[in-house]
């Protein structure tokens, strides 16, 4: 018993998100064996019954300026789903790991962060697959400015983390609302300007629907794929960040103040 | 060792709870086993999972100079549609690092002596099979202190006799701190007791006199005295 060594905070730290990882690359793969074709098949769906209303219903006048609309469409879905899969598979984080803090080294806050980053591995690794059928297919999917468009696609899983981590602790603690978050997905969907331009709408609403950090993340990602792109007047790379630094820092002080309550529940 | 400092606990999870343990201090020498008793619901397992840093006391405070492992029970700590090996080498990994899980995994295997079932999920287990697989799992790290809530109460006679020589075995490096209902066991394996009543703990040095006194409590002519 001499030879054992204590480790530090850190390296236990680190082995409890190796393992929390494994576990839940597993779960992901075993379980949910619809996931897979879920993540394919939905944005296609999405696609076709977009591609049909904008043909039938509203004719081909409207064109995005600087785009594609399929590829300009598809982007905007994926950047979404990567938001939405973020803070939807928080909300029962920490439920689902309750018997895990038998250990006294699971923290509630180290399921959030393992699925935040595995839910963002896997978005990319679709988003990279939906890229390469797109340039396979001349479609011009590729991104033009590839550093933005990584950056939008950071600057969204980061915002998704955040929300995620604030989700986790208020759902927990309040089951209604995982609830209401889950019902509020499709509205933001709506928002969050992913299915039409919004440089349409009105300029007093669109002032509005700016308050949405989502918009500002999609719109930016958009710029990188498509150099010519016009977004949304008043899409903001500080406004983004704030929100994004404002959830991460309020996500973490709500661990730390609500830890033993988390794993007492 | 471990020092309980005047360790106070409630609940906020529901409304009005009263205080759970109220200023339970004592300490546990190194390398003493005890038996925690008292009846349902007066505080066993908080205390237990005070000692294993699952929870913080609301005021005081516990320090471990050792050791301590999770607390062993039935439905704690185990995940139920994973597999019993998979719940294993999570147990095993975020327990160390990478070398020691084969080791971990044979030590495993071995204690809890469930063959194939080790590979279906643990909602298939019987309660038996769970503490087998629970009391193996921590058999197979090096702690100090082995915390067990009941997990020993519904273990057949060859388990019961398996854990007892596996903490023989282990006197003067490892001790027990078990919670349980069955004097027998208690007399087995522990040196002291701690008895649990309204939220006070009492310490004897005797288990024997920790059982004495929780039948005083308990008899038939004081089921009133006890209830107050």
């Amino acid at each position: 018993m001499t030879e054992r060594t204590i480790r530090s905070p850190w390296q236990v730290t680190w082995s409890v998100w190796k393992a929390l990882f494994l576990r839940e690359f597993m779960t992901r793969i075993t379980q949910d064996r619809l996931a897979w074709f879920w993540m394919l098949f939905e944005p296609i769906a999405f696609i076709v019954i977009f591609v049909a209303i904008r043909t039938v219903i509203l004719g081909s006048s409207r064109l995005i300026a600087g785009a594609e609309y399929v590829p300009w469409l598809l982007i905007g879905l994926l950047g979404f789903f990567l938001f939405r899969e973020n803070m939807v598979r928080s909300i029962k984080a920490v439920e689902q790991t309750r018997n895990l803090f038998s250990y006294r080294q699971v923290k509630p806050i180290d399921p959030v962060l393992v699925r935040c980053f595995l839910e963002g591995w896997i978005k990319t690794f679709i988003l990279a697959g939906f890229v390469a059928v797109g340039v396979l297919l001349g479609l011009g999917m590729f991104p033009e400015d590839f550093p933005l468009a990584l950056f939008g696609w950071i600057s969204l899983w980061l915002l998704g983390s955040g929300v995620a981590l604030v989700v986790s602790v208020l759902a927990a603690l309040v089951d209604e609302i995982g609830k209401i978050i889950q019902i509020l997905s499709f509205p933001l969907l709506l928002i969050s300007g992913v299915m039409f331009p919004l440089n349409f709408l009105p300029h007093d609403l669109t002032a509005l629907l700016l308050i949405n950090p989502i918009l500002h993340g999609i719109e930016l990602l958009r710029l990188g794929f498509f150099e010519a792109y016009q977004p949304v007047q008043g899409i903001s790379t500080i406004y983004l960040w704030l929100w994004i630094l404002g959830t991460l820092m309020l996500g973490l002080a709500l661990h730390m103040r609500f830890e033993l309550r988390l794993k007492a529940l | 060792m471990i020092e309980l400092r005047h360790v106070w606990k409630r609940y906020h999870t529901f409304k009005a709870s009263g205080w759970v343990l109220r200023d339970v201090d004592f300490v546990i020498p190194r390398n003493v086993s005890v038996g925690v008793i008292g009846r349902n619901g007066a505080g066993k397992s908080t205390l237990l999972r005070l000692i294993a840093a699952m929870d913080s006391p609301e005021r005081g405070q516990v320090v471990r100079h050792c050791r301590v492992s999770w607390p062993i029970g039935l439905f704690s700590g185990l995940q139920p549609t994973m597999t019993g090996r998979q719940n294993a080498k999570f147990v095993a990994r975020i327990h160390g690092d990478g070398a020691s899980i084969a080791e971990v995994m044979a030590k495993v295997e071995q204690f809890a002596d469930i063959g194939e079932a080790m590979d279906r999920p643990i909602k298939t287990y019987s309660s038996g099979m769970r503490a087998r697989l629970n009391f193996g799992l921590s058999l197979a790290f090096d702690f100090d202190v082995y915390l067990s809530d009941e997990a020993t109460a519904v273990g057949d006679a060859a388990f019961r006799n398996k854990a007892s020589a596996a903490f023989k075995e282990r006197v003067g490096k490892a001790s027990l701190v078990m919670v349980s209902h069955q004097e027998g066991i208690l007399k087995e394996l522990c040196q002291a007791g701690v008895l649990i009543d309204q939220g006070h703990a009492y310490w004897f040095d005797d288990v024997n006199e920790a059982l004495t006194a929780y039948g005083e409590l308990t008899g038939p002519g004081n089921v009133t005295k006890a209830a107050h």
